[in-house]
């Protein structure tokens, strides 16, 4: 049965738009309400959107192994060093599942006060232990949402945040915006990823840089370089696949004995710090402006 | 009651005289009266963080308290030393966790009248967001506070009855008012207080004093303004700066300069952690660029420059400005400054007489201001010899301060109104506290009170 209430909440949108400024019934945005959208519209109407629970399954590794606070991983870089990694967080943001005809559909995140807002989610595989005392007890190693059902064969997303969560005001920002950890105060912004280690010999913090404020003296308007992956994985069945973060893979190209004199150990982003080319490559970014080059991530794969 | 002397049984008899008055006082929220020098325009504030005599009081306390450091070892004043202008006398300041910054601490005098913060960083325009750097920030550590929850931060000032009251008369629309934002709002409102414009040079320029300044320091001043100087140029206006805003300017004047410090590569290269905005742009032309820092109080900012890398007034007057840049013979950073391609055009070399060069720095130590070191308003609540009810600082408690004390205790006025009338520090003004109040007023302030408890004790 049609229920009224339904043709309420339609008809309540007086403007004809709904709350995201979408044409009401213009399913493809295309700026007209076709009879087949009004057809799915109304089936929707009977039996409901028919969104299923979608859970991403994400593992953070060293090369094979499982990546927890304190284990020291052998062969990492270029010069077989020891890593204690002592830090493993990242931002991702715009989740998209691809079909496997190649349509590419939103995963509408679920709003857990914790660890998604919006369209964005935090990915935390370090429990605090030490010597992981900067972190938080609590990980996180799923996003889950909301989406259409069908056969998915891939997913894709941004390694990163949105320009104006990035800079938004520090201070008031809800979770997961609101772990001093993952501040990056001095460039008005965050950390997208915060990888430190034991004996600080490696450290990957990736944040946009070269910001600028606009006309409102106090609000970013444009960053000279986003630094912002673009990741596209292939091969990825949500329910029996899961996202591999790598961190051995991240630093496979680089030299962890030995540092660019004067600049942090590793890499903080710094466009004069050559430490982090190999690092933004393995990312999927050019070093070089901070573009994305997907054809080059290896950070994020599929098991 | 039988060992109180007659003196103070018939000050507890004012006292309950007073309560009488304070009732029908009551308690309006005042507008925040600056009380600024003469000449100096009226800061610049945020539209969300109006200043209040609360927040203040409120700022002050957490200024000061060690609560603000990771390991509660640091407060803010660890770095910026009331005595030391708010400097910390240290080449490169040393954070909570004894990691060396790569930069000098900064003087905070007349921090409210920057355009920008730090020493060379084009996105930190308030001081609601520069306060996060060294809260947070890792890279250095500085205080120390990354990685902790936020919770864990404000339960250490939700602990306590003294931050209970503070922060919920600061913010009393606010249901909870022990947050992160309204931490940094009163710490800043604080540290907008600190303005200094009462030195020799002050006095004698705005007419109060002819005798303020020696002829040397006059003849110093007619120098440090000639166009044969160039120095004004940069540290000008009532701030000595060439940066600045103040309320009711049309937009922030923010400027940055490469002075010859250094260069390295003979095509103007700075340290490589030091580079100025140079940082934040990657334009060529802003390598070794930094903000050109207040002159007020600078004979108390030793050393000097963005690294702490010159460590008297003589010499930067003569080795390095006189010289047009500094000439660095050895080392991993020799060069000659004075040949820095991005050099700014005013740092070109003059030579002084000995006169002069005596004249010119009597013309900065003309702008110590010794009242902004030593005000009562701006220093440590946890350790000051503070007069129980003397609300401020002036060393006698009057019948005015005595009704704020008694209405504090009444909660009908805010604690931040005299924090000092809470002798022992536990948020309410007890009739012990008021006896001393009242015995303050009589017999004078000549001995100090106990000391307000420090954190946690």
């Amino acid at each position: 049965m049609l229920a009224a209430s339904s043709i309420a909440a339609g008809a309540h949108a007086q403007s004809g738009f709904d709350s995201n400024g979408q044409c009401v019934g213009d399913a493809d945005g295309n700026g007209e309400v076709t009879i087949s959208e009004i057809i799915v519209a109304v089936n929707n109407a009977l039996n409901g959107c028919g969104f299923v629970p979608i859970t991403l399954q994400f593992r953070g590794t060293v090369g094979a192994d499982t990546f927890t606070c304190g284990t020291v991983y052998h062969n990492v870089g270029t010069t077989k060093a020891d890593i204690v990694p002592s830090d493993f967080r990242f931002y991702i943001y715009n989740v998209r599942l691809v079909t496997k005809d190649g349509q590419v559909v939103p995963l509408k995140l679920d709003q857990d006060h914790a660890w998604q807002l919006d369209d964005l989610a935090l990915l935390d595989f370090e429990n605090k232990a030490p010597p992981c005392g900067n972190g938080t007890t609590a990980t996180n190693t799923t996003v889950h949402g909301m989406a259409p059902p069908g056969e998915y064969t891939g997913v894709r997303f941004q390694l990163g945040l949105p320009f104006d969560r990035n800079h938004g005001n520090q201070a008031i920002a809800p979770s997961p915006l609101d772990l001093t950890g993952m501040f990056w105060s001095w460039q008005d912004g965050y950390r997208f990823l915060k990888i430190d280690t034991a004996f600080d010999n490696v450290r990957v913090h990736l944040g946009s840089t070269g910001c600028v404020l606009g006309s409102n003296p106090t609000v970013v308007t444009s960053c000279a370089r986003l630094n912002i992956a673009e990741v596209d994985l292939n091969g990825f069945n949500p329910a029996s696949n899961t996202i591999i973060a790598d961190l051995g893979a991240l630093l496979a190209n680089s030299d962890i004995n030995t540092n660019q004199p004067n600049t942090p150990p590793g890499c903080e982003s710094d466009p004069g710090d050559q430490d982090c080319d190999p690092m933004f490559t393995n990312l999927g970014l050019h070093f070089s402006d901070g573009t994305p080059s997907p054809a080059t991530q290896t950070f994020f794969r599929v098991e | 009651m039988s060992s109180l002397s007659g003196r103070t049984a018939r000050a507890l008899l004012g006292v309950t005289a007073l309560l009488v008055c304070a009732a029908a006082r009551g308690a309006a929220a005042e507008a925040y009266k600056w009380n600024l020098p003469v000449g100096f325009p009226q800061p610049s504030v945020p539209d969300d963080n109006p200043m209040s005599i609360e927040k203040v009081a409120l700022g002050r306390f957490i200024f000061y308290d060690t609560r603000m450091s990771g390991n509660q070892t640091y407060s803010c004043a660890a770095c910026h030393k009331q005595e030391l202008a708010f400097s910390d006398g240290l080449q490169q300041a040393i954070g909570s966790t004894g990691q060396v910054h790569p930069r000098s601490s900064m003087s905070l005098t007349n921090v409210a009248y920057n355009a920008t913060f730090a020493w060379a960083n084009p996105l930190l325009l308030t001081l609601e967001k520069q306060a996060l750097l060294p809260m947070f920030g890792d890279t250095p550590v500085e205080l120390g506070l990354g990685g902790m929850p936020q919770s864990e931060l404000l339960d250490r000032f939700s602990s306590n009855p003294r931050y209970r009251r503070l922060f919920a008369e600061a913010y009393p629309n606010d249901a909870d008012p022990i947050t992160l934002d309204n931490l940094v709002k009163a710490l800043t409102s604080f540290v907008r207080t600190l303005i200094s414009g009462n030195s020799p040079y002050d006095r004698y320029i705005n007419g109060l004093d002819d005798n303020a300044i020696s002829k040397s320091a006059y003849n110093g001043g007619r120098l440090f303004f000639t166009e044969r100087l160039e120095c004004f140029h940069c540290h000008g206006g009532y701030n000595f700066v060439d940066s600045e805003t103040h309320d009711g300017k049309l937009t922030p004047e923010i400027q940055f300069h490469n002075n010859g410090l250094y260069n390295i590569d003979g095509h103007g290269a700075y340290p490589p952690n030091n580079t100025g905005i140079f940082a934040f742009t990657q334009v060529p032309a802003d390598m070794g660029s930094f903000k050109s820092p207040t002159l007020r109080n600078i004979e108390l900012t030793a050393p000097y420059m963005h690294d702490g890398s010159i460590a008297t007034l003589e010499g930067a007057l003569v080795d390095h400005y006189g010289r047009g840049g500094r000439l660095i013979t050895d080392g991993p950073y020799a060069g000659d400054g004075s040949t820095n391609p991005f050099k700014s055009g005013f740092i070109r070399g003059f030579t002084l007489t000995d006169q002069e060069k005596q004249d010119l720095l009597a013309f900065l130590k003309s702008l110590t201001d010794m009242e902004f070191v030593t005000n009562p308003r701006f220093s440590d609540p946890f350790a000051g010899e503070f007069c129980t009810g003397d609300c401020n600082f002036d060393r006698s408690v009057t019948v005015d301060e005595l009704i704020t004390g008694v209405n504090i205790g009444l909660e009908a006025a805010p604690l931040g109104t005299c924090v000092v009338a809470d002798a022992d520090g536990d948020g309410e003004i007890a009739v012990n506290e008021l006896i001393g109040a009242v015995n303050a007023a009589l017999s004078g302030c000549a001995s100090p009170t106990p000391t307000p408890t420090p954190l946690g004790q």
